[in-house]
Parts: C-alpha cells; sequence; structure tokens
C-alpha cells in the first residue's frame, strides 16, 4: 500500500533564540520519555519530531535554557 | 587544573575549562551522568565559576550528587549573588544525611546574617536532629524574619526535647505570622499534655483558621483530656474546617461528654464535617451516640452512611 | 543480519525497564553482591522514565508502624480484590513496604513529615491509613539515578527489548532488541533476567482518539508482557483490567489521595457525593460508571467548597509535582477550582497491577514460572502495588535474581529464536511500502475501545477478537520509515498480543467478578463454586494462546469462616473494618 504524507500540529515549541543545541545540549532530547525531540537538521536546534507527547513536561522543566514550551495537544484541549 | 585518571572525567575537566561560558555550561549538565565519584569536585568548581549561568547550570544539579561530598562548598553558594544558585543550594542542604555535616552548618549559621542563608541552614540541620542545633535554634525564634523563626520552629520541634517547650509555647501563643503559630502549636505534640495545657487553651483563640486547626489535631494526637471543653466549643467555630478537626478529636479522646455537640455537628449542612462527626461517635461507641448514628444511616452523603453503619457496628460490639 | 554478525554482550543480572522497580532491582543486586555485574537496559533514558518521571504525589498504600499492620492490609486488599490474591505475595510486600519507606527516606526522598519529623500519615477513609502525601516528591528518579551511579551499574538507554533468550534447557537466558535511534539490534546474555516494563497502558483508546494520551506513560506499551508471554511465562488474571478515574480529557488521576485528605471529593452533578464503595477497586469503579451514565452524571472533582489556602495547596501539588501540565490544562478551558467543579470520566483499559490486580504471574519471590525470569512492578501480578509495591517488588527480585545468578552454571543460548527475530526486527524497514505502525496501531486500539470495554458483552467480544485476528494478520504488513518507527511497529505487535490476551482472557471467566474490571452483562453474577481461583493465560506447546486456572493459595490471613467472606464485608458491613 503506497504511503501519503499527513501533517498535524504538534504541543511542543521550541524557541531557537534561546537553544544551545548548537553548544552540544541534548537535555531535552535525552529525557524525553518517547523521543520525539531531535534536532532539526536545517536549524541546529531541537524539535519536534513526532507528535508522539505525554505532556508530561521533563523537556521543559530540565532545558537549560528554558526554550521549551509544551502545549497541551490540540485533540485534548 | 585538576588531573584525572578517568578519560571521560578529564574531558569534562577540559571543557569546563573552556573560555566558552556556553560550553562550560554544557559541561556541567554532562557531568551528571558520571559515575566518578571525583565528579564532585568539578562541580563544585563549576559552582564557583565566574559565569552566573554556569554556576546556576551546577546549583540546579547539585541534587544529582550527594551531598556529603560538598557541605563546604554548599554552604558557600548560600551566598552566591545569584538568587537560582542560593535557592538550590538551601535545598540541597537539607537533604544532607551525614551527622559529620553538623559541624561546617552550625559554624556557618553562627557567621550568616542573610535571613534566607539562616534559614536554609536551620533546614539542614533539622533534618540531622542535631542537639547542638538548640542554642543557636533557640536565639533565631526572635528573628526579625519570619521565615527564619519557622525554621527554627521546626527544628525545635524535631529534637523533640522537653526544654524546648516554653520557647516553643511562646512562639505559638504571640508569633506575629500566622504560618509560625501553626508550626509552634503542631510541635507541641511530642509535649507531656499538662505542660502545654495552659498554652492549648490560648492559642484555641487565634484568629487565623489553620492554627485553630492545628491545635485541634495537636490535642487530639496528646489525648488531652482535660482539652475536652475547648473542642466542645470548637464544634461551633465559624470554620467548618475546625470544627471538622474538633469533631475528629473529641472522637479521639472517646468522651461521653462529647456526644451533644458531635450530635449538633452530625447535622451541619458541610458534608465532610457530618462525616468527621459519625465518625467520632463511631470511636466513642456509646448507648447516647445512638440516635444521632440512628438518624445517619439515612444521611444524603453516602460517605456517611457508611460510616454510620459502621458506627452503628461499633455500638453492637460494645 | 545473523546471529553471528551481532555482538553479544554479556551480564549477570539483565534488568529491563528503567522505571521505578527497575533501578531497585539493578542497586538491590549490587547491595547483595558487589561484583556481580548488572546491565539495566531502558527504552527511554533513566532519568526520565516511567510513571514517576515528574515524581509522585503520594504513597497510596504505606503501611507505617502505629497507623496500620502488615494483617490488616492483606485483610483490605484481599477484600477490595474480591478474594482472588496470592496473600503470601501481599504479605511479603506489606512487611518491607515500611523498610523500604526508611530505605527511601534515608536516600533523601522527601516524604511529609509533621513538625515534630514523624511521617505524616493521612487517613482517606476509616478503614486503616495508608496516605503518606509527598509533596515535594519530584526528585525520586534523580535519587535513584545517583543510586544507579554509585553502584556503576550498566545503563543503556534508548534500547527496546523485543524478545527474552532462552537456553537450551529452556531458562531464561538474555534477551534481545533494537536501539531505538539507529534500529541495531543488540543481544545480551545474562544468567538472570528482571523485567520491569510496567504497565499495559496502550491497549485501549483514550476518549480525546490521541493516541499517546493515555493514563499510563505510553512507552510502557506492554511489551513486557509479550514477551513474558512468548519466552512461555504465565500472565494471570488478566480480564481483571484497569479503569482508572481521570478528569476528563486529560490524563491526570483526579487524586482522591491528593484532595481527599484536605477535603476534596468525587460528586456528581448535583455537588453530592455518591460513592458507596470503601476500597479502591473495580467495586468503586462500577459505582462511578453508573453515575457517569446517568441522569446524575457527569461525574465532577468537587473542590469549590474548600478555603482559598487549601485550594492553594492543592494547586501546589497538583500542577508541579507527578502530571504538572494539569494546570495549562485547566487554563486552556478556564477551569478554576475555586469556581467551578472539573468533569471527570473514566480512562481506556489497560493491564496494571500497580492500580489492578493483572499481570505476569509471580510469586512472593517475584519468580515467574520460567526460571531465570523475575517481574516487578506495574507489569507482575501483585494487586495494589502502586509505586511503593513497584519499590520493594524490584528489591525482592534483585535478590531473587542476584541469587539465581550466583549459582547459575554455563549454559548456551538457543540460536534459532535469535534468527527468527532478527528477521521480524527487520521486516519492516525492508518492506517498500506498507502500513504506518501509527495506522494499525490506532485500528486495533479502536477494536478493543469497541469490543473489549466493559461491560463486557460475550457476543461483542467474540467478534473482537475475530477482528483483532484480522489486525494481526496484517502485522507482516508493518512499514517501518525510520529507526524511530520501527520501535512503534514493535509496539504495536506487542499491542495487538495484549488486546488478544485482555479478549481470550475476559471471554474465558463466564462470571463477573471485581465490579467494572470484569463486569459481564450476560453474566452478572459471581459465581464462587466455579471461579474461585486465579486465571492463567499462556503459550501451549502448539504455540497457541491457552487458557488455565490456579487454585488460590491458602489464606494467611483469614477473613472469617466463608471462603466468600469478603463479599459479605464488603457489601453488608463495608466499613467494619
Ligand atoms: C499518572 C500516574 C499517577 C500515579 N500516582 C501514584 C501515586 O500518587 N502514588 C503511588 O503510589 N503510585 C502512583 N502511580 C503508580 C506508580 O507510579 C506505578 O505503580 C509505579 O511507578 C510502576 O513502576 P514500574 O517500575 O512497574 O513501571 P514504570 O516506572 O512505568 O517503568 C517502566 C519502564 O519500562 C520501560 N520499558 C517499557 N517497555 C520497555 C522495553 N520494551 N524495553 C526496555 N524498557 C522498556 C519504560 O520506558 C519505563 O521506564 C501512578 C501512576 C501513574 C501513571
Ligand atoms: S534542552 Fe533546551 S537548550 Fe538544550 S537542546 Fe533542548 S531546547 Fe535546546
Ligand atoms: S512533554 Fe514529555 S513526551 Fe512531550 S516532548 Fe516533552 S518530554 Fe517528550
Amino acid at each position: 500500500m503506497p504511503i501519503a504524507n499527513h501533517h498535524s500540529a504538534v504541543p511542543v515549541t521550541v524557541d531557537a533564540d534561546k537553544c544551545i543545541a548548537d553548544k552540544g545540549c541534548t537535555v531535552c532530547i535525552d529525557v524525553c520519555p518517547l523521543d520525539v525531540l531531535w534536532i532539526d537538521e536545517s536549524t541546529g536546534k531541537a524539535h519536534m519530531k513526532y507528535d508522539e507527547c505525554w505532556y508530561c513536561m521533563p523537556c521543559e522543566a530540565d532545558c537549560p535554557t528554558d526554550a521549551v514550551t509544551v502545549n497541551i495537544p490540540y485533540l485534548l484541549r | 587544573m585538576n588531573a584525572f585518571d578517568d578519560p571521560e572525567l578529564q574531558e569534562l575537566a577540559d571543557r569546563l575549562a573552556s573560555p566558552d561560558p556556553g560550553l562550560r555550561r554544557v559541561a556541567v549538565l554532562d557531568l551528571v551522568d558520571c559515575p566518578e565519584p571525583e565528579a564532585v569536585t568539578l562541580l563544585i568548581q563549576a559552582l564557583r565559576d565566574p559565569d552566573p549561568q554556569v554556576r546556576q547550570e551546577a546549583a540546579k544539579v547539585v541534587d544529582e550528587f550527594e551531598s556529603e561530598d560538598m557541605a563546604d562548598a554548599l554552604i558557600a553558594a548560600l551566598n552566591d549573588s545569584d538568587e537560582v544558585v542560593r535557592n538550590a543550594a538551601a535545598h540541597a542542604l537539607s537533604d544532607l544525611k551525614d551527622p559529620a555535616a553538623a559541624k561546617p552548618l552550625l559554624a556557618a549559621l553562627e557567621e550568616s546574617r542573610d535571613p534566607f542563608v539562616v534559614a536554609g541552614i536551620l533546614r539542614a540541620l533539622k533534618s540531622l536532629r542535631e542537639p547542638a542545633a538548640r542554642e543557636p535554634a533557640l536565639a533565631r525564634l526572635n528573628a526579625a524574619d519570619p521565615g527564619v523563626r519557622r525554621e527554627a520552629v521546626g527544628l525545635l520541634g524535631w529534637l523533640k526535647e522537653e526544654s524546648n517547650l516554653p520557647a516553643l509555647i511562646d512562639r505559638a501563643r504571640d508569633d506575629d505570622d500566622a504560618e509560625v503559630r501553626r508550626a509552634a502549636v503542631g510541635a507541641l505534640v511530642y509535649a507531656e499534655p499538662a505542660s502545654v495545657a495552659e498554652a492549648l487553651r490560648y492559642v484555641v483563640g487565634d484568629p487565623h483558621w489553620q492554627v485553630r486547626a492545628e491545635a485541634m489535631n495537636s490535642i487530639g494526637k496528646l489525648h488531652h483530656q482535660d482539652s475536652l471543653p475547648l473542642l466542645i466549643e470548637a464544634t461551633r467555630d465559624n470554620t467548618w474546617q475546625v470544627r471538622e478537626k474538633a469533631a475528629d478529636a473529641i472522637g479521639k479522646l472517646g468522651r461521653v461528654e462529647g456526644i451533644p455537640a458531635l450530635g449538633e455537628c452530625s447535622r451541619d449542612a458541610m458534608s465532610n464535617l457530618r462525616k468527621a462527626a459519625i465518625g467520632a461517635l463511631g470511636a466513642i461507641a456509646h448507648e447516647q451516640c445512638r440516635p444521632y448514628i440512628q438518624t445517619a444511616l439515612d444521611d444524603p452523603d453516602p460517605d456517611v452512611r457508611k460510616l454510620a453503619r459502621w458506627a452503628q457496628s461499633k455500638l453492637s460490639a460494645a | 543480519m545473523n546471529f553471528d554478525d551481532v555482538a553479544i554482550i554479556d551480564t549477570d543480572v539483565l534488568v529491563i525497564g528503567g522505571g521505578t522497580a527497575g533501578p531497585m532491582a539493578a542497586v538491590t543486586v549490587k547491595e547483595r553482591y558487589p561484583d556481580l555485574d548488572v546491565t539495566l537496559l531502558e527504552k527511554a533514558n533513566v532519568k526520565r522514565s516511567g510513571a514517576i518521571s515528574m515524581g509522585m504525589d503520594g504513597l497510596n498504600n504505606a503501611i507505617v508502624p502505629g497507623h496500620a499492620t502488615p494483617e490488616q492490609y492483606v485483610r483490605e486488599i484481599t477484600i477490595a480484590n474480591d478474594g482472588i490474591v496470592h496473600q503470601p505475595a501481599l504479605m511479603a510486600y506489606a512487611q518491607r513496604s515500611y523498610p523500604m519507606i526508611e530505605k527511601l527516606d534515608s536516600w533523601g526522598v522527601h516524604f511529609q513529615k509533621d513538625e515534630t519529623g514523624d511521617y505524616d500519615m493521612k487517613k482517606v477513609h476509616h478503614l486503616g491509613t495508608y496516605v503518606l502525601p509527598m509533596p515535594e516528591g519530584h526528585n525520586v528518579k534523580k535519587i535513584l539515578y545517583r543510586r544507579l551511579r554509585r553502584h556503576r551499574v550498566k545503563v543503556e538507554n534508548r534500547y527496546q527489548a523485543t524478545r527474552l533468550l532462552k537456553d537450551t534447557a529452556g531458562n531464561v537466558s538474555g534477551m534481545i532488541g533494537i536501539n531505538t535511534r539507529t534500529a541495531e539490534p543488540i543481544i545480551i546474555r545474562a544468567k538472570a533476567v528482571v523485567m520491569a516494563t510496567g504497565a499495559a497502558g496502550r491497549i485501549g483508546l483514550p476518549h480525546s482518539g490521541y493516541l499517546f494520551g493515555t493514563y499510563e506513560n505510553p512507552a510502557n506499551s506492554g511489551d513486557g508482557h509479550a514477551m513474558a508471554y512468548h519466552a512461555g511465562a504465565d500472565l494471570a488474571n488478566l480480564e481483571c483490567y484497569q479503569v482508572n478515574p481521570l478528569l476528563k480529557d486529560y490524563n491526570g488521576p483526579a487524586c482522591a489521595y491528593v484532595t481527599g485528605p484536605l477535603g476534596g471529593f468525587t460528586s456528581n452533578a448535583f455537588g453530592e457525593r455518591f460513592i458507596e464503595c470503601d476500597y479502591w477497586s473495580g467495586q468503586m469503579m462500577l459505582e462511578f460508571f453508573k453515575e457517569l451514565e446517568s441522569g446524575k452524571g457527569p461525574v465532577f472533582l468537587k473542590l469549590d467548597h474548600l478555603a482559598e489556602e487549601t485550594i492553594q495547596e492543592i494547586e501546589t501539588v497538583l500542577h508541579t509535582n507527578e502530571r504538572p501540565s494539569r494546570g495549562r490544562f485547566h487554563d486552556g478551558r478556564q477551569v478554576n477550582y475555586r469556581k467551578r467543579m472539573v468533569e471527570m470520566h473514566i480512562s481506556e483499559i489497560g493491564f496494571c497491577s500497580g492500580h489492578s490486580a493483572s499481570g505476569v504471574w509471580v510469586d512472593e519471590t517475584g519468580a515467574t514460572t520460567v526460571p531465570g525470569l523475575y517481574a516487578a512492578g506495574d507489569m507482575a501480578s501483585v494487586p495494589h502495588n502502586y509505586m511503593l509495591g513497584a519499590f520493594v517488588y524490584g528489591q525482592i527480585c534483585g535478590e531473587s535474581a542476584a541469587d539465581f545468578a550466583q549459582q547459575r552454571s554455563e549454559f548456551e543460548l538457543d540460536k534459532t529464536l535469535i534468527e527468527k527475530e532478527l528477521i521480524r526486527l527487520r521486516a519492516p524497514l525492508e518492506r517498500a511500502d506498507g502500513i504506518p505502525p501509527e495506522q494499525m496501531e490506532y485500528k486495533v486500539r479502536r477494536l478493543v475501545n469497541d469490543y473489549l470495554q466493559p461491560p463486557k458483552v460475550s457476543r461483542r467480544m467474540e467478534i473482537g477478537l475475530e477482528r483483532i485476528l484480522s489486525v494481526r494478520a496484517d502485522l507482516p504488513l508493518l512499514k517501518a520509515g525510520d529507526a524511530h518507527e520501527l520501535m512503534r511497529a514493535m509496539e504495536v505487535h506487542s499491542i495487538v498480543d495484549c488486546a488478544e490476551m485482555a479478549a481470550r482472557a475476559s471471554l474465558y471467566r463466564t462470571e463477573s467478578r471485581w465490579g467494572l474490571y470484569h463486569y459481564r452483562v450476560d453474566f452478572p453474577e459471581t459465581d464462587e463454586q466455579q471461579w474461585f481461583c486465579h486465571s492463567r493465560l499462556y503459550k501451549d506447546e502448539s504455540g497457541a494462546m491457552a487458557s488455565g486456572t490456579r487454585p488460590i493459595a491458602p489464606y494467611i490471613v483469614s477473613l472469617g469462616e466463608d471462603k466468600d467472606a469478603y463479599n459479605q464485608l464488603r457489601v453488608k458491613q463495608a466499613a467494619n473494618a
């Protein structure tokens, strides 16, 4: 079966100006239990790659620069 | 700079010596994953970093390490110019479990004036239950800062020493700050009941409801029979939370004379209070409780009904 | 890639799952035998994995001297669980619960204490007093991590275990899995294995339809249940689902244990209490469900009668610990505890002994029915274990596994198992097209909701089973675009296994028991003659999913003369305990 692309709005945002992933930080990526945060190849900063979030918040709590904001996923809001 | 045998640690040490504060900051984050006990020396170094953001980062991870290994550094960090660092240090200090930490803490206490620092040290000494902390704690009971007084009360409460009761009673009665009074009332429960009777009589009239509620609690925990009239009086308090705690405490004392007041409470509009009243009547389990318990079997609130069934079974057992 | 191409890692004791029970098991092995080599393998990262990633609001089942006794606890859990318990396992927990609290306290876990430093126990109901709040409980994971480092436990993060390995004699001897970022396979040979992979939390679909909005941490997708099953272990009482009361659309517990001691309660639309049952149990959930569906529904969390100070206290706990995004959820809907009751609902179904009673069968030593394999926490069958039970059984399993590893002689791995698994692991990446894991997962979980959710109806469950089996037939079509999707694809295998287990176990027990958890509309009565026993689910010799029974071990704490005394105790004099 061929596969289509499908879009969804993700709940977690990263402020690229604050993110220091370029200095080697991977804290949010490390702590996420669902492994949905990755480095965005084009910007070198962290971003949410998969819409599979438990809105549990370690990513936000542990980010050293307060760059991460966890919102409630749209379907639940 | 320190030299380490472990290559991972050495690599971290090198990064922590980088001129770029950003890189130093990320190196602190990686320290946490290092199993070598010497990692703590690097953390201590980071706590003294010239860059406040690096110090903040180090402070945030202090609780990932055993506080025992860095009591001195933490005490020093209590005086940091940055509030985040100070807070984290105070928090980590209260996790100290090693009695040997008492000595440096006491020394630091002697020299400290900043209320925040003093409160942090008192909190740390509290969990160590260090008898030598008694004198300095007593001295801080009159500190201008309520946060300091509150921690001093806590420390003395944890020591459970009879000789500290007069000072605690003082705070329970006369402190300006409600939270200090509440804590002091809560601390009285280790006393020989008669020795705090007079104080309890006073604090049940406190203007703040949480202090009054705490007083009810303490009377119950103390099983102080002579305070029964105070409890009965308090079943008519304006705040239902106080009435609830008073009913609870009457149940703990198990006194027949309390039954009519509890009966009154068992008709209160607030179901939480009706629950407490029926629970207390069940605990007393005297024939005179029966009519109230009987009525409560049909209470609209199922929790009250459940308790009434239980209370009834206690009656038949009695 | 073949067996010979994958490097084999050797360890003495392997612990799978680094949430709550797992780290405790790993540390315990090291405390007992510092020379043993211990590896802890975790799908996520042990720093923040599992149910307690952000801390916990309190202990629900602390047996503290002066407040409750082990005998009292065993008795109450037996009653709450309609008699179907292995009491020796409950007793082992009850006796070790207090020493474990003391141990955690000495490690720096913050429990609430009164002004003289004693544990500040709360009475939630008039039965025993078991609740110990921990409003500053955010640091539990950090403390566990500290212990792991101190004991030099080898931690392998971002590896998903997919199958257990056996030796040629049938003992469990390690595991095979994949790296979730590179899709590289990993094989670990171990003398003993402790599993602590948590609940099976992704069987049902939350009402919101969001796949990851589950009550349980979604990393807990039932892999452990599936692995144990395929290794030949017994699972017990799977029809006794977990269903929890939750805020509507938000997967935070409604917190009887946090708000209860402060005066909050569960109410109907008229602001009245309605729950008659004394125990956190299926019976209570049945009352909840009935009220929800009735003219007095829906159900609410009522706090609006509390004082401002109390509400602030509740907010601080509920919005900083455990599920801290709760405040954000309420803000989004302009809900304020002071002004409005908060709508509640029930969760999707799952398998979780932490809150309910089903899981991989273990005895009081944490042993499963397969030699060399131990299980702890939400995935093992000791009922109502919660967090403290996960710690205690982590410790028990650590001890048992360490002893087993100590005396185990040389063994040879069964290679055919590994070859087969390598093929299964590779398949989704090798397909050019097919079905993405997300789609297949949605489908099977939607079927679980439609056909298996209680109230259970036989014919409906039979159809459900048929439909689930048709999804099973689609498993070879799973297509993964990257390593991450491969992990999800392997999770779908586990979810389908668990869905089939839920259906078969529910059909097998032809009675109603455990309130809502196993409420069978066409078998409404509890049948003590036939069903006063555990149910078993296992893989038979032909490889098929089979069911059976296991007798209840004689009680060590008696409830009275009758064997269904628990029933009378609960219904007629519920309050008299
Ligand atoms: C929202 C919530 C609130 C709760 N509140 C309370 C409370 O207030 N008080 C209380 O006492 N209890 C509470 N509990 C219950 C308690 O948290 C759990 O019972 C306990 O933490 C379970 O521990 P565990 O080790 O079994 O599972 P977890 O801690 O969930 O750990 C399981 C681990 O296994 C890992 N894993 C899963 N699959 C694999 C695989 N294939 N390979 C490798 N690793 C894998 C997961 O990533 C996870 O880290 C709550 C639970 C939840 C979900
Ligand atoms: S934790 Fe914060 S700074 Fe670090 S990578 Fe993530 S967003 Fe960037
Ligand atoms: S909220 Fe939790 S699941 Fe979502 S991205 Fe952050 S850590 Fe991951």
